[in-house]
């Protein structure tokens, strides 16, 4: 006989003063194969409704940071996108044989 | 050089406003600080006070060695600078320079950690055919890098011998057409190499590499061969090819065998003597490597895994007594920390894959499959041999090279392991010397970007990281290290 399995359901409002929903949105797909992720948008920001069956009870609390982990990356390609793009684009690139288009020249 | 030191003095001597862009690290009471040129000081914690204020003055004993730096924003030599980042970052200039060749997945070894996705000596169709090969060597050409490296793994590439043997020779022949260079390498466990083999091996200067898990008890647990002893065969041919290194004077160069030792539950607490394995068969560099949850490492872990703090622990021991014998006079080193060690403190870059930002994926390696499928690396073969395709980036027979190097795996491994767009490397006074592995990530987190706070492999960098500072804090220590760059 088989232990039985325990479900776990959590809800958490991700506040649209901190996050996008686009990064609660990247998260939920990031735990698309540890848990259920229902969500829906309320006039705060967004709702996740997270379930999951097995004995670990940290899934919503990762999720939860999963979701503050993909609001950092999103706030950092605004400040740091610019760099970032220059060393993909030139690492890219080298590899492909292409070079950068000089701006104003055909 | 004078000419870009933009230099203003003030006239209460406080030579600095805020500091230009810089990471830090609080370490044991002390600051670590570091910039993206990869230079780094250490701070006591009222300097560092004055200096993340913009309040040091040129009167402050640390002055002179920041401004030299780059951490003081009136004092930046620009010229200087930039000429220690492009170094550190040349694979920015290139293209793919190792080209790994599964030239078989059959294997005489099952070992514990192995995750190549081996499969038995009898399994059929599991070799590379030579139309594959011959494709492969032709694909690897069209590299923009100027030189490049074919390792032959496997499996046991040694059980594909007819298509390896006729493999080399048609890379030899077209390194003379091509005008690049071409370095070959071989991975093996030796358990089937032969008097014959070695001596084509060696005219034809491929290098070899194989696994030295430590003493025999330990090597044959780690390392079971189903057809005898495998630390016998290992220790037999590294003294041959050993000794041929050091006859030379055969009219092509005979290169020094090196070997890895990847680390299991079962080496904890036994750092020196398997350190005193490799010293003992004359090899000079002991490469420490971490087990990585992938493959058919992932299904063992529970067996042969560890936490990140346990490894930290078997490296800083390691680490301890391999300074011990270079005291004692002895010729041998750390090859993770000798390769580090060339950003850290000899501003350039080693040519270490996983090391690096943006990561080896596409850009700097890719791993021909047996059968021509082509992936990010070998670690992406690896991760398609449990089921999953995501780091497939294209096969010899359909694909051209420019399309396998900017395809959109590529793109999205290049562009998620840029560490400024990481939360936490973008902070971190390592990330000038460091680099994340998306297989790594995807494989343990889910996600090719990861997430670094909670990811094992961030955790056992810091502690590699946080023992080599701390070691070159050590005028004795440093003394060592500084010999192990560009050896
Ligand atoms: S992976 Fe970890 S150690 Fe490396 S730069 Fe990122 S946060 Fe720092």
């Amino acid at each position: 006989m088989g232990e039985k399995v325990k479900s776990h359901s959590r809800r958490i409002m991700f506040s649209k003063q901190i996050y996008a929903a686009e990064a609660v949105k990247l998260a939920a797909y990031v735990f698309s194969d540890k848990a259920d992720i229902k969500l829906a948008s309320s006039a705060g920001g967004v709702e996740a409704e997270v379930s999951w069956e097995g004995k670990d009870c940290a899934v919503a609390g990762e999720f939860a940071n999963e979701v503050l982990n993909q609001q950092c990356r999103l706030d950092l390609a605004v400040k740091n996108g610019k760099v970032a793009n220059m060393i993909v684009t030139k690492a890219l690139l080298s590899a492909s044989g292409e070079t950068v288009k000089k701006r104003g020249k055909q | 050089m004078a000419q870009n030191l933009l230099k203003i003095k003030t006239k209460n001597s406080v030579a600095q406003t805020n500091p230009p862009h810089f990471y830090w690290r609080e370490v044991d009471g002390a600051y670590l600080i570091s910039n993206d040129s990869g230079c780094h000081a250490w701070l006591d914690a009222a300097a560092f006070k004055r200096f993340s204020a913009g309040t040091l003055r040129e009167k402050d004993k640390a002055f002179e060695e920041l401004s030299s730096k780059g951490f003081i924003r009136d004092r930046l030599d620009f010229a200087d600078l930039a000429a220690k980042w492009k170094s550190k970052n040349s694979h920015l200039s290139c293209g793919p320079g190792l080209h790994i060749f599964v030239m078989t997945l059959r294997c005489d070894h099952k070992c514990l950690y192995c995750q190549s996705g081996a499969i038995s000596l009898s399994a059929k169709g599991a070799d590379m055919k030579w139309p594959a090969a011959k494709k492969s060597v032709d694909f690897a050409f069209q590299t923009t890098a100027p030189g490049l490296t074919i390792e032959f793994q496997g499996g046991e590439p040694l059980l594909n011998w007819a298509v390896l043997k006729k493999t080399v020779s048609y890379a030899r022949k077209k390194e003379k057409l091509s005008g690049k260079r071409l370095n070959l390498g071989l991975v093996s466990n030796f358990s089937r190499m032969t008097e014959g083999y070695a001596r084509f091996l060696l005219e034809n200067e491929v290098s070899l590499c194989t696994s030295l898990d430590g003493p025999a008890d330990l090597h044959n647990r780690n390392r079971i061969c189903s057809g005898g002893n495998a630390h016998v065969s290992v220790r037999k041919w590294l003294r041959y090819f050993t000794r041929r290194n050091t006859g030379q004077g055969a009219g092509y160069r005979i290169f020094k065998p090196s070997a890895l030792l990847t680390v299991t539950k079962f080496s904890l607490g036994r750092a020196p003597e398997i350190i005193d394995e490799y010293a003992g068969l004359g090899l000079e560099d002991v490469f420490i490597r971490p087990l990585s949850p992938i493959g058919y490492a992932k299904n063992s872990w529970s067996a042969i895994g560890y936490t990140a703090a346990d490894f930290v622990a078997f490296y800083k021991e390691s680490l301890g007594y391999i300074l011990k014998l270079n005291r004692k006079g002895a010729v041998i080193r750390e090859k993770m920390a000798a390769m580090l060690l060339e950003k850290i403190i000899g501003f350039s870059d080693p040519g270490y894959l996983d090391m690096r930002c943006p990561c080896g994926a596409a850009v700097g390696q890719i791993a021909y499959n047996y059968n021509g499928d082509l992936y990010t690396c070998d670690e992406g073969r690896m991760a398609a041999w449990e089921g999953d395709d995501l780091f497939k980036i294209g096969n010899v027979f359909r694909d051209s090279y420019k399309k396998a190097v900017s395809c959109s795996t590529a793109r999205s491994c290049v562009a998620a392991s840029e560490l400024h767009l990481q939360p936490a490397c973008s902070r971190c006074a390592y990330s000038p010397y460091c680099g994340v592995c998306p297989v790594y990530n995807y494989e343990a987190q889910g996600s090719l970007w990861g997430n670094m706070p909670a990811n094992e492999r961030c955790a056992f960098m810091k502690g590699i990281f946080g023992i080599l500072f701390s070691k070159l804090k050590n005028s004795k220590d440093r003394e060592i290290l500084q010999k192990w760059v560009k050896k």
